[in-house]
């Protein structure tokens, strides 16, 4: 657990949703349900099958007290029934993302902080039944104990989670200097002030896109809120089966991209290095080496797509960049390899391109996918265990910090020529 | 005239060979300074409605800049920009923006603003210039109903050129995402298909050609999709037998699987995970 920034800062009085779209009785019902006292937590879970709220409101039983916590469920429907139920629950929560948390699920969040006059709100998603007891508890604690932001760091295969390795979290931690594994994620504590914060982010994505993603972990910092993270030995949670990978990852690095735009002067401004995590151990060993048949096939469509996509990538990447894509696209399987720091650069050049709109970002989100996918195969041929995966890990996000540099230069002063 | 034929005629019949090439020398001459004189009339008539053009398109232009000068000072001052990508957020690719610029929003708004204003004055300039003429003139009736036709042209192979080049640069990105091998073929195919179908449309606009125009498009359009759909169809022949025997090998059949509810259908799962 680390803590992202020492210095709470008292934010801007934000905007109100305050009886979005309730009726005042319907919230008068809800608070006589626990008329003994509002308990200073909401924890919001999302709908869930009918036989498994009662386990999982069994398994929350076992850490939370009956009036310590008001659990926002939408599969009650009458909140007499909550009378019978182990926690006080009721039907408010408006959780519908079937992933990561989206603008929405932050915007409904607020909402009920505000009808119960809340200190605290804990979001928990899809995959909640994953994530222990114990880790809620403690994400609770955390949050009680005065911090802004707790988030769970899920356990990791050397080979889960690789868009997250690969630049979410060390953009993160590079930019905003928030050495946090889940940058994007699948659930959340906030205090009140970071919940009003999100939401107010959110009211402005959800006129336009309602299950837009935002990073909490980033507002956290710019904000210079508290953030911390808890160990926790669930999975990370797999998207939507459904989920075309293209357009996950379209949207995933559209959104970080997006982020790093609107957050431009804040990480411009010099800051130290985040502070150094623990690596969690992951729940499963990884089988060593079962990916690597897959790199020759990996290698290849990085080769058709230098072929095809050279003339898009150089409206987006400068020559040096366009050099070291050619030479790797000439290097065989055995030495098919892209260095952490070539790979921030990369990372860095298409951020800018982004942000220059130096052509269509559909187009730009597009082109830099196989990108990913190359470093995809080098990472599978340098990753064999978890170890190395951890190792890997960490020199990637080391590069991006090293790296910074280049693209606050290029940031500044993009046509400047950089050797 | 005939009048004046004779008289060169019967002075002709008279006169010695040295007078009748002094003759034919002066009726050139004559008749070049005819011509000379009709085209000059047609130029002085024609010249004040070019200079109202020229004024009115140079006075809208002016009047253009300075609105979108003032106007990107507006929109810079209440930081449009910023506002409008934090408004988009992760939507931000399916933005309005996105079509095919490189500049910021409040850029583009003020291009628009100066060129709409320019517009304004081509489309004074071609009322004024059509004005200036004198009704039994015959070059505006042929003229400036075709200028407005060359200017909608002009504008559809514009609009033709950025379409192709988007829907080209989309598809080619998809297909290498989908590891299509002919994505280089099928990109052009695509360009092509949109550039002709524009020549074609801008050459109907300007009424040239007429129905070899329609004739020569329909052969081209239908090649280049007839080419396309050989070319998918050859390259894409194992991905469809694969796909066909890994249906047919399902337990049931195809029919049973097709009935099956979707949560039971499940792929095989990557040993890799993205996310």
């Amino acid at each position: 657990m680390q803590r992202a920034s020492q210095t709470p800062v008292a934010m801007a009085s934000p905007s109100s949703i305050d009886g979005l779209g309730v009726p005042q009785e319907v919230a008068a019902t809800e608070r006589a349900v626990h008329a003994g006292g509002s308990p200073r937590l909401i924890l919001c879970v999302p709908s869930l099958p009918e036989e498994v709220l009662p386990g999982l409101l069994a398994d929350l039983a076992t850490v939370f007290g009956r009036d310590e916590v008001l659990i926002a469920s939408p599969d009650l429907e009458e909140p007499e029934a909550s009378s019978v139920l182990p926690l006080t629950v009721f039907d408010g929560t408006r959780v519908r993302s079937d992933w990561v948390l989206t603008a929405g699920d932050y915007a409904a969040a607020n909402e009920l902080a505000q009808r119960h006059d809340a200190a605290q709100v804990i979001l928990l998603g899809a995959d909640v039944c994953a994530l222990p007891a114990t880790a809620i508890r403690e994400m609770a604690d955390r949050i009680a104990g005065g911090a802004d932001l707790i988030v769970p760091a899920y356990s990791l295969g050397a080979h889960d989670g690789l868009v997250t390795s690969a630049f979410l979290y060390p953009l993160t931690r590079a930019l905003f200097a928030a050495n946090i594994r889940f940058p994007l994620p699948m659930d959340a504590a906030m205090s009140r002030r970071m919940v009003e914060r999100m939401a107010s982010v959110a009211q402005r994505q959800t006129a336009s896109q309602p299950d837009a993603l935002l990073w909490p972990v980033a507002e956290a910092a710019a904000a210079a809120f508290t953030v911390y993270q808890v160990d926790s030995d669930a999975p990370t949670p797999i998207p939507p089966a459904a989920a075309d990978f293209n357009t996950l990852f379209v949207s995933v690095a559209g959104g970080i991209f997006a982020d790093i735009e609107a957050k431009a002067s804040f990480w411009q401004r010099s800051r130290g290095p985040a502070v150094a995590m623990r690596e969690i151990p992951p729940a499963q060993r990884t089988e060593s080496g079962d990916l690597a048949e897959e790199v020759p096939g990996m290698v290849e469509a990085f080769r058709l797509a230098h072929r095809n996509l050279q003339e898009i990538w150089a409206l987006a990447l400068p020559p040096q960049s366009l050099l070291a894509l050619k030479k790797l696209s000439i290097a065989e399987p055995a030495a098919f390899t892209i260095a952490p720091a070539l790979w921030a650069r990369l990372v860095y050049d298409f951020a800018l391109a982004f942000h220059l709109r130096s052509l269509n970002r559909g187009h730009l989100l597009g082109a830099f996918t196989p990108v990913y996918l190359a470093w995809v195969a080098s990472a599978l041929r340098t990753v064999t265990d978890d170890a190395s995966a951890a190792v890997h890990r960490e020199e990637t996000a080391a590069a991006f910090e090293r790296e910074k540099p280049y693209l606050v230069a290029r940031w500044r002063w993009p046509d400047r020529f950089n050797p | 005239m005939t009048l004046l034929l004779q008289l060169v005629y019967g002075l002709r019949q008279g006169l010695p060979e040295s007078g009748k090439e002094w003759m034919m020398g002066q009726q050139i001459e004559f008749a070049l300074r005819q011509s000379m004189h009709r085209v000059l009339v047609v130029l002085v008539s024609f010249l004040p409605g070019l200079l109202a053009f020229l004024v009115a398109v140079i006075l809208f232009a002016l009047v253009g800049a300075i609105i979108a000068i003032a106007i990107r000072r507006i929109l810079t001052t209440a930081r449009f920009d910023e506002r409008l990508s934090r408004g988009a957020g992760s939507s931000a690719p399916a933005s309005l923006f996105e079509w095919t610029s490189n500049q910021p929003p409040s850029r583009l708004v003020s291009r628009a603003l100066f060129w709409l204003c320019t517009l304004v004055g081509v489309a004074v300039g071609i009322s004024a210039f059509g004005a200036s003429y004198s009704s039994d003139s015959q070059v505006p009736i042929f003229l400036l109903p075709y200028l407005t036709h060359v200017i909608g042209a002009v504008l559809i192979l514009f609009a033709g050129t950025l379409i192709a080049r988007f829907l080209a640069r989309s598809v080619l990105i998809s297909a290498v995402n989908a590891q299509l091998q002919y994505a280089r073929i099928l990109s052009l195919g695509v360009k092509w298909l949109v550039l002709v179908l524009t020549a074609a449309m801008a050459l109907d606009h300007l009424q040239v050609g007429g129905a070899i125009v329609s004739l020569a498009f329909g052969i081209l359009f239908g090649g280049i999709v007839l080419t396309l759909a050989l070319a998918v169809g050859l390259g894409s022949r194992d991905l469809v037998s694969r796909s066909i025997e890994r249906t047919m090998e399902r337990p049931g059949g195809p029919s049973e699987v097709a009935n099956q509810r979707p949560a039971d259908a499940q792929p095989p799962r990557s040993r890799l995970r993205h996310f």
